[in-house]
């Protein structure tokens, strides 16, 4: 009982991060429909800059950590600037493998800059955790969930109390009534790929002191988040969490009690079953097929 | 000086031409009707007028100035405000919060002073009220078409556009609508109305236009088209008996 | 393909031949260093397993992110083969083949419920599957390790010879899919890639080709996974990872997806290219960093390829030429109906309901139409008249009620069945396939299972040319669709459904959009259609047409129907006149 505890508790925490890059991918994909095969390079790519800023020039934390998210904002305003809204009216394959390129550009140029080596970048807290009974807290993990539930929370209060919200969720729904209205869409779009970027950086910056810092990491956690929104529903922004959430800990058991190197296989394996039997998720609609 | 002003107005809708030639005017203060059937062209035009397409030839004229090339978003902040067929309510915002984002082109508004002027919404459409935090999708037709006109009001437009408001609902509940349309033109806004149901169009109207394959085929006054011809050939075709008038 | 080529096509094959043999006898003959030949190598595998691309995704519009998965397999299965299991190359070769065939039906049959994000998900999460298990199987796989010692077929063992035996293979294999697009497989596909519903009502089994272009797609990528590891003599699962997926869907997007000529510069640009680059490999991530930069330049500026720009500009002078000899009269012969007595009515619509949700679109309709009527559907804006042919043309299923017909029901068939059975229709919205011709289009109409037009190109040919014919545009037959006017579409998408041989002609607002001359020739047409005795369910707004074609009209209004029967009468009820013109209002006086 002791160990199902403790790795409900890991479960738990990297399943925080996977609801997080998940939900980023949910909020670019209602607003543009496009799913964006380089959400998981944003949240590398944040890891990164929070490498440059602590450990190469030693700033504080938390000035760290400001500058890396300034950086994350950034790129999602040029990616939307120069990936998605210069293909915005073409049909659904050119924009997926456009992101896919983009991809490869973030993953690539950071290797070019920074070479092939994992960077540890350790974490927030002295204390390495706490005991509680019998489970180990570990620090970064509490933080990770700490964050996510906050960020979530934000995310709620922002969509559903405040007008920005409701404007960026009637552009989701209606891009063509909502411009009728005065809503500007063009900059709504930019407003979801930045927030996006930061929510997918902010993922990367928290589970980076428990994974090394690593090129691949961005393509790995893409993967996991991709599958979190088809098993939470396709589109639902409370799916994707729930997803992300359940994924970390089916993975956890998974490595723990049936294998650990085939452990990433989890994620696409419960994917590929969601695809073939319950393409709609949990709690997603119908997934029709066009009429 | 009429208030809107169309001239010559030809407009492509992919390999189509939607519109050729159409030329007409609205009067501040006026409610005009646009009648036709079905691909007769009248969606097409407000469509253009408030910015979704772009004429290939022609104008359109607000005020006097040409707004033809401008987007829809500089257009409704001109106070010209479009409730486009098939009402179009976001579907996972609720009714009030549909209306709230009428006043989307007025810059921005405390949220306070959106609540108090979607509840004076209320009290020109006191049907929705009980629904008033009911979700967008949830609403009846008529339901929403009262959303959808309310929200195009919170715009404070000079001119409206409401496009084929009947579509869809039951005779007792375009009555309603159309009965608040009175109401409008009352409050000094000037609209443009487009719809299939002619007799109910020209009832609240005070002048209509005919269109039919994308021209202009008659205009006049509601009792003058009522009687004339034209009109029932160009929905059903041919002369018939006028017995029913 | 068994049949007798055109002379065109026998010139092309004769000059492809050609080429190609000089191709093998330059490889084959002049003297390379070792480095080279690894190159041409390369090259040769990678483009087979690029040739099944250009099926999947250039020709039928599929998504396919696991190519090299495909490759791997039959890299792995003649490694594995000739390494391991001292196996006869070409034994090897057949079973990875084998493998990546089954497992790319597979893929394909996934395409059941999905498509779009959801196909790309699947092929990628497949493409991971395999690569975990090539790393970590480490018993049966070697692991990270890899396998070397693979071997070459004998008498082919030489670099030189091997690299000949590479040339051949791709030079066959691509030389099938060069001649694909013409085969009704290959138009099957184009029509699926330029619009997936035209396809099913002109009698496509989508679901079915879609599988067999993945299968084919698969297939090749194994062949060339098969040469690629004969020829390296050594394999290892980073060969053949997501990023090699994506490095394949570069070189056909690059070259141009739908031809075999665009894959092959594709590839051999994106091989010999980072080569010449070399220096770019010495900084680790940057020639992979300028790969993806060039992916999104190549989609935003490029997205036909080097060879689909290329092909736009020569077009003209490739263009088959008109026909000479006159087009033969056009039959309308109907599907044997599956009773031996010809039901009476053509169609029977009993009780038939369509509920989105709350929202009954239609409710409790029943009508017939009698054989070689033409009979009108109408209603205002909103009463149901599509929702109910989109029922009766299988592309909704329907809530409750039975579609029959000519005697046989066919509520449960999916569109290209009810085409089989005799259905003909065409869209409000034209949907004519794109990228082909006026004669291709017709084609397409006339080449679905229950056409008895007799077996062979030619006879499609002649029935499609005849169908144009008819509707006045066989003159053009060769040229793009996208060369007519809107009217004339119109008229080529009505030849399209009349070369298929229908029973019965569904035609949804054939007149919408078209100006008053044509809308006259649009009258004529189906005068002349039901003068030949076919029977015709039009939906229109322009009622001067109805009338002047239809026999009888069925009323809808909100879903329900309102007034059946003869043209003149029902059009003089009142509740019909209500229906379009406007409803009683408590009678404010019109001014």
């Amino acid at each position: 009982m002791d160990i199902v505890l403790q790795l409900l508790f890991t479960g738990l925490g990297i399943g925080a991060v996977y609801a997080l890059v998940a939900l980023g991918f949910v909020l670019i994909f209602r607003a543009t429909n496009v799913v964006n095969f380089a959400q998981g390079e944003f949240s590398m790519v944040a890891a990164y800059l929070m490498v440059v800023f602590a450990v190469d020039l030693h700033w504080p934390y938390g000035w760290a950590f400001l500058a890396s998210l300034t950086g994350m904002a950034l790129l999602g305003a040029i990616f939307n600037l120069g990936v998605y809204y210069p293909l915005r009216n073409r049909t659904f394959l050119p924009v997926i493998i456009a992101t896919i390129g983009a991809s490869i550009f973030l993953a690539n140029t950071v290797l070019a800059l920074y070479g092939p080596q994992p960077q540890v970048l350790s974490g927030w807290f002295e204390t390495p955790g706490i005991q509680v009974g019998p489970v180990y807290l570990d620090s970064q993990y509490l933080l990770i969930m700490g964050v996510t539930l906050v960020l979530v929370g934000f995310n709620f209060w922002f969509f559903e109390h405040t007008m920005l919200g409701k404007k960026l969720q009637a552009t989701s729904q209606d891009k063509e009534m909502a411009s009728l209205l005065g809503i500007p869409v063009a900059a709504m779009i930019m407003l979801t790929f930045v927030y996006s970027a930061l929510l997918g950086g902010v993922a990367g910056i928290l589970v980076a002191p428990i994974l090394f810092v690593s090129i691949q990491m961005g393509s790995t956690i893409a993967l996991k988040a991709f599958a979190a929104t088809i098993i939470g529903g396709f589109g639902d922004v409370k799916g994707a969490i729930i997803g992300g959430l359940a994924l970390g800990v089916i993975e956890t058991f998974g490595a723990a009690y049936i294998s650990v190197p085939y452990k990433d296989g989890f994620a696409f394996l419960v994917l590929v079953a969601f695809l073939i039997f319950r393409p709609q998720g949990i709690f997603g609609e119908r997934v029709a097929e066009k009429a | 000086m009429p208030l809107l002003s169309l001239e010559g107005l030809t407009v492509r809708y992919g390999e189509i031409e939607a519109l050729r030639g159409l030329s007409l005017s609205v009067e501040a203060g006026e409610v005009v009707t646009l009648l036709g059937a079905n691909g007769a062209g009248k969606s097409t035009t407000l469509r253009t007028i408030s910015g979704l397409l772009k004429p290939t030839a022609g104008e359109v004229l607000f005020d006097g100035k040409s707004i033809a090339a401008l987007a829809p978003e500089a257009v409704v902040k001109l106070g010209i405000s479009h409730v486009p067929e098939g009402r179009r309510l976001f579907p996972g915002l609720s009714a009030r919060e549909n209306i709230m984002l009428g006043a989307s082109n007025r810059g921005r508004m405390a949220k306070a002073a959106l609540i108090s002027e979607s509840d004076e919404m209320f009290d020109l459409f006191p049907d929705i009220r009980p629904f008033a935090d009911a979700l967008g999708w949830t609403l009846s037709g008529g339901q929403q078409q009262m959303v959808a006109v309310a929200r195009g009001l919170m715009a404070k437009p000079r001119l409206l556009l409401l496009d084929e408001p009947s579509l869809g609902l039951a005779p007792v509940i375009v009555q309603k609508v159309f009965a608040i349309i009175g109401e409008i033109r009352r409050r000094g806004t000037t609209v443009l109305l487009v719809e299939q149901n002619a007799r109910m169009a020209l009832s609240v109207a005070d002048r209509g236009y005919v269109l039919e394959t994308g021209r202009l085929a008659v205009s006049g006054k509601p009792g003058e088209l009522w009687s004339n011809d034209e009109v029932r050939a160009a929905y059903l075709g041919g002369r018939i008996d006028k017995g029913l008038a | 393909m068994a049949s007798a080529l055109t002379a065109r096509q026998l010139t092309g094959t004769i000059a492809y031949v050609a080429l190609s043999a000089l191709a093998v006898a330059v490889v084959g003959l002049l003297p390379m260093d070792d480095y080279t030949m690894h190159i041409l190598v390369q090259t040769a595998s990678f483009s087979i397993a690029v040739f099944g691309l250009t099926v999947v995704l250039g020709l039928c519009g599929q998504i396919n992110l696991a190519q090299a998965a495909f490759f791997g397999f039959g890299a792995y299965a003649v490694g594995l083969g000739t390494a391991d299991l001292h196996l006869n190359f070409w034994i090897a070769l057949a079973m990875g083949a084998g493998v990546a065939l089954v497992m790319g039906a597979f893929l394909g049959m996934t395409t059941l419920r999905l498509g779009g994000h959801y196909l790309a998900m699947v092929t990628i999460s497949f493409q991971q599957i395999v690569t975990l298990i090539m790393v970590n199987w480490i018993p049966v796989t070697h692991g990270p390790d890899g396998i070397g010692n693979i071997k070459r077929p004998a008498m082919f063992e030489s670099a030189h010879a091997f690299l000949g035996l590479c040339v051949v293979a791709m030079a066959l294999i691509g030389y099938i899919v060069w001649r694909l697009p013409q085969t009704p497989l290959g138009r099957s596909m184009r029509a699926i890639r330029d619009n997936e519903l035209a396809a099913g009502v002109a009698g496509i089994n989508v679901y079915r080709v879609k599988v067999a272009a993945f299968a084919l797609s698969a297939v090749l990528g194994g062949i060339g996974g098969g040469f690629f590891a004969g020829g390296f003599a050594y394999v290892s699962p980073d060969q053949f990872s997501f990023a090699e997926s994506i490095v394949f869907i570069t070189m056909t997007l690059l070259g141009g997806v739908a031809s075999p000529v665009g894959a092959l510069i594709g590839t051999a640009l994106l091989i010999v290219l980072p080569e010449s680059l070399r220096f770019l490999k010495s900084v680790p991530g940057l020639y992979l960093a300028i790969y993806g930069l060039s992916i999104i330049l190549i989609i935003r500026y490029m997205p036909d390829g080097i060879w689909g720009f290329v092909q736009y500009r020569i077009r003209r002078w490739f263009a088959p030429p008109a026909f000479t000899d006159a087009a033969t009269e056009l039959t309308l012969v109907p599907a044997r109906s599956t009773n031996t007595v010809d039901a009476p009515m053509a169609l029977e619509v009993e009780h038939l309901a369509k509920h989105f949700g709350g929202l009954k679109a239609v409710d409790d309709v029943s009508f017939s139409v009698r054989r070689g009527e033409v009979h009108a559907l109408i209603g205002p804006n909103g009463s149901g008249k599509t929702t109910m042919l989109n029922v009766l043309s299988g592309i909704y299923k329907g809530t409750a009620g039975r579609v029959v017909l000519g005697g046989r029901d066919v509520t449960l068939l999916p569109p290209y069945a009810r085409t089989a059975a005799g259905m003909g229709r065409t869209f409000q919205n034209i949907r004519l396939f794109r990228s082909m011709t006026a004669l291709e289009n017709v084609i397409i109409g006339a080449e679905h299972p229950g056409n008895d037009i007799g077996s062979g190109h030619a006879a499609l040919v002649e029935r499609a040319r005849a169908a144009l014919a008819f509707v006045g545009l066989e003159a053009r037959a060769q040229e793009l669709v996208t060369a007519f006017s809107y009217g004339h579409q119109r008229l080529i998408e009505i030849a399209r459904a009349l070369a298929g041989n229908p029973s019965l002609l569904l035609l949804d607002e054939p007149a919408a959009g078209l100006n008053s001359t044509e809308k006259q020739g649009l009258r004529d047409l189906l005068k002349r259609i039901a003068a030949k005795g076919l029977t015709i369910l039009i939906i229109d707004h322009d009622m001067t047409l109805v009338t002047e074609v239809a026999q009888r009209i069925t009323v809808l209004n909100f879903g329900r129907r309102i007034a059946d029967g003869v043209a003149a009468d029902v059009l003089r009820q009142p509740d019909v006149i209500a229906a379009y013109l406007g409803s009683e209002p408590d009678a404010p006086a019109l001014a």
